[in-house]
């Protein structure tokens, strides 16, 4: 009965919150555990063809919204924690959101997005069939102290977990690493070539997990992505089982893997990544995956994933939360011949880190040559990354506390694009900003920035 | 006028940001019209620290921090003289503990240079913020970001400056950092020149006067890092 009114008020909750306009949210996961411990035990001892979890620092959620997509093309009913609330009680809200009034649960998989740091609380509930590590890099470091840490945690999670199987990016050396260590049955995805877009970037984790030598590298792709190898131990790039080759990132993306070619009409190298391991994992877990294409074609990427708006020119809105996932940000800038502004925003809140010092491993630098009309600094700390701005060299820069005012005064030139750059607690809310541009300039109202 | 500005094992210490700092060094000495020659070192590198005008040791993990120690065991003798004789080091988080004794672990003994009479010891729980510190070389104060796990005790030395916010040294004697004839080991990054224009310019100075005898450093417009400065100092300090 207690698990019957525990996904009772989770849904009540749920609905509270849809009401209030929240989006992703971890609230009434909480009260359901408070109500029912067990809870997500018994809902999801209950997914018949099993759990798919994915972990790793950057591409989460679009990892595992594609894995979902992917699955539910195969005909499968599938639960997902698809507005990326990854802590044990977004788990929860996943699970009871879908559940029925009577507590059961009507699911071939579970697609379930775990932060890192939370995988080693939820595996007490759950152990998943399968999970992805999608990359290991700095985020959030002083919630995490450092990266060592987060492996540790990850680690601590696989040591609950024997029998799962490892679908890891065999071109980050620590993910690499990690799977090796644990003795677990490993499936490796990753990018078979040089695409030539290898920058001068700070890289973690450059040096072996085993004997602590500096890793050479055949070539980079960003971070410290590539294929590499320890000239002391041996360690190296293991074996792929789904790799990337003829990789094309000129228009959209297209690759071949597994013998056949894929194309996907998103930016963003980062996004093969997504698709490689959303593809290894849906195939992992026995789908044939005939519609691949258009289920690639049909997916929206979510919210402030090089989200594009309207208003009166066109506004590209990314999310932008560490040097890697940043340096991959204005490498689209960059690549983009049209005239622009640029809008960073930049939030200190408990969600983002409250440390901002990774502005400095990110390469502005890279921004001088793009002769933007504007750059200019929003957000709480306006004021660092105004700096970072002045240190970088670049000109034409102001700032402003204010992102409504900030996305105003950029809209009024007559660049081609905007660029909208946001961290984390910055993202629904700008966001909604640029909705609410775009909606007033459609109905006519927006005639002050032609 | 030229600094030759060595930054040691930035592959390895350069945990937050530090490149800002050696970013900072370089363009505050350019905007003056004086050179800034950085040379980065690996690992194996030699280093001839009698080249050198400003040493730069950022901040690591353990694991990388243990990697470098074991390196600089084989340098300390050059290394402290060049610190005896004046020469200006800014070492960060795993860079300022190096400089002492040891650094004591949950189970293993991360041996320093003893550059310094200091050690650091690992306490329950890391210590993590914004914080702020006022040196006696400046009203304004400095301000930074500390995250780490391990408790350093200066002894006799001075400290750099008095914690007005945040833990300081060990979050317990309102000491922050160390000042010790031209080193300077903080646990502030954020990185720590850009938004404290004040200690970079005291750096670069005693640098120049290390190697040309006198130095008077033009005033620059420093209007977005002091802004940036005085927020954190507002927030955190004003009640
Ligand atoms: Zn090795």
């Amino acid at each position: 009965m207690r698990r019957i009114i525990a996904v009772w008020v989770t849904k009540f909750l749920i609905l509270i919150g849809r009401l209030g306009g929240k989006g992703g949210s971890s609230t009434p996961g909480h009260f359901a555990l408070k109500i029912c411990p067990n809870i997500l035990k018994f809902l999801s001892g209950q997914v018949r063809d099993g759990i798919i979890a994915v972990c790793g620092t950057n591409g989460k959620t679009t990892t595992n919204n594609l894995l979902c997509t992917m699955l539910r093309a195969e005909g499968k009913k599938v639960v997902c924690n698809s507005l990326g609330a990854n802590m044990l009680e977004g788990v929860v809200t996943a699970f009871a959101s879908s559940a029925d009034l009577f507590g059961r649960l009507d699911a071939d998989f579970a697609c379930i997005e775990i932060d890192e740091i939370s995988a080693v609380k939820v595996f007490d509930h759950f152990i998943p069939k399968s999970m992805i590590i999608t990359n290991l890099f700095r985020d959030q470091l002083d919630r995490y102290g450092e990266i060592d840490i987060t492996v540790d945690y990850l680690k601590r999670a696989v040591e609950k977990a024997k029998n799962i199987t490892l679908i890891l990016n065999a071109d980050d050396p620590l993910v690499a690493a990690f799977g090796k260590k644990t003795g677990n049955p490993c499936v490796f995805f990753g990018v078979g070539e040089d695409v030539g877009i290898s920058l001068n970037e700070t890289k973690e984790g450059r040096f072996c997990s085993f004997c602590g030598e500096e890793l050479s590298y055949r070539f980079y792709h960003y971070s410290q992505l590539g294929d590499y190898g320890c000239g002391s131990c041996g360690f190296s790039r293991p074996e792929v089982r789904f790799e990337a080759t003829e990789v094309n990132i000129s228009e959209g993306l297209s690759f071949n893997v597994d013998g056949r070619r894929i194309h996907a009409d998103y930016r963003g190298f980062y996004n093969i990544y997504n698709i490689l391991a959303a593809y290894s994992a849906a195939s992992h877990a026995g789908a044939e995956l005939k519609d691949l294409q258009s289920v690639l074609g049909g997916y929206k990427p979510q919210v402030g994933r090089m989200e594009t708006f309207f208003i009166g020119k066109p506004v590209v809105f990314n999310l932008s939360k560490n040097p890697a996932g940043f340096n991959q940000a204005i490498s689209s800038v960059s690549g983009d011949g049209r005239s622009k502004d640029v809008v960073v925003v930049i939030n200190d809140n408990a969600q983002d880190g409250r440390d901002i010092s990774w502005i400095w491993d990110v390469d502005f630098e890279r921004l001088k040559d793009v002769k933007a009309k504007t750059f200019t600094a929003s957000g709480i700390r306006h004021c660092d990354v105004m700096v970072r701005f002045k240190y970088a060299g670049l000109e034409n820069t102001k700032d402003t506390g204010d992102v409504l005012k900030a996305i105003e005064d950029a809209l009024k030139t007559d660049s081609e694009v905007l660029y909208v750059l946001v961290n984390y607690t910055a993202l629904f809310s700008t966001q909604k900003i640029l909705k609410r541009l775009e909606g007033d300039y459609k109905s006519g109202k927006g005639g002050r920035w032609e | 006028m030229k600094l030759s500005i060595g930054h040691l094992f930035p592959e390895l210490l350069n945990l937050y940001g530090d490149r800002g700092n050696i970013i900072s060094l370089r363009r505050r000495m350019e905007w003056r019209g004086m050179e800034a020659e950085v040379t980065e070192y690996k690992l194996n590198d030699n280093i001839d620290f009698s080249k050198l005008d400003i040493v730069f040791l950022g901040g690591g993990s353990d694991r990388e921090q243990l990697l470098v120690c074991k390196r600089l065991g084989g340098i300390r003798e050059a290394f402290k003289d060049y610190v005896e004789g004046g020469g200006v080091v800014i070492a960060i988080c795993g860079g300022y503990q190096l400089l002492g004794h040891y650094y004591k672990l949950k189970n293993e003994l991360v041996p320093g240079l003893s550059i310094l009479d200091i050690f650091t010891e690992s306490g329950v729980g890391r210590l993590i913020g914004n914080a702020v510190i006022k040196a006696d070389f400046s009203d304004v104060p400095i301000v930074g970001f500390e995250n780490h796990g391990g408790r350093t005790y200066i002894g006799d030395h001075k400290p750099l400056g008095k914690v007005l916010f945040g833990s300081g040294n060990n979050g317990s004697d309102g000491g922050e950092g160390v000042i010790y004839k031209n080193v300077i080991g903080t646990y502030l990054h954020g990185p720590l020149f850009p938004k404290n224009p004040h200690l970079c310019d005291m750096v670069i100075k005693n640098a120049l006067e290390k190697k040309y005898g006198k130095a008077e450093l033009a005033p620059l417009e420093d209007e977005a890092e002091y802004k940036a400065n005085s927020f954190i100092v507002n927030k955190y300090t004003r009640k």
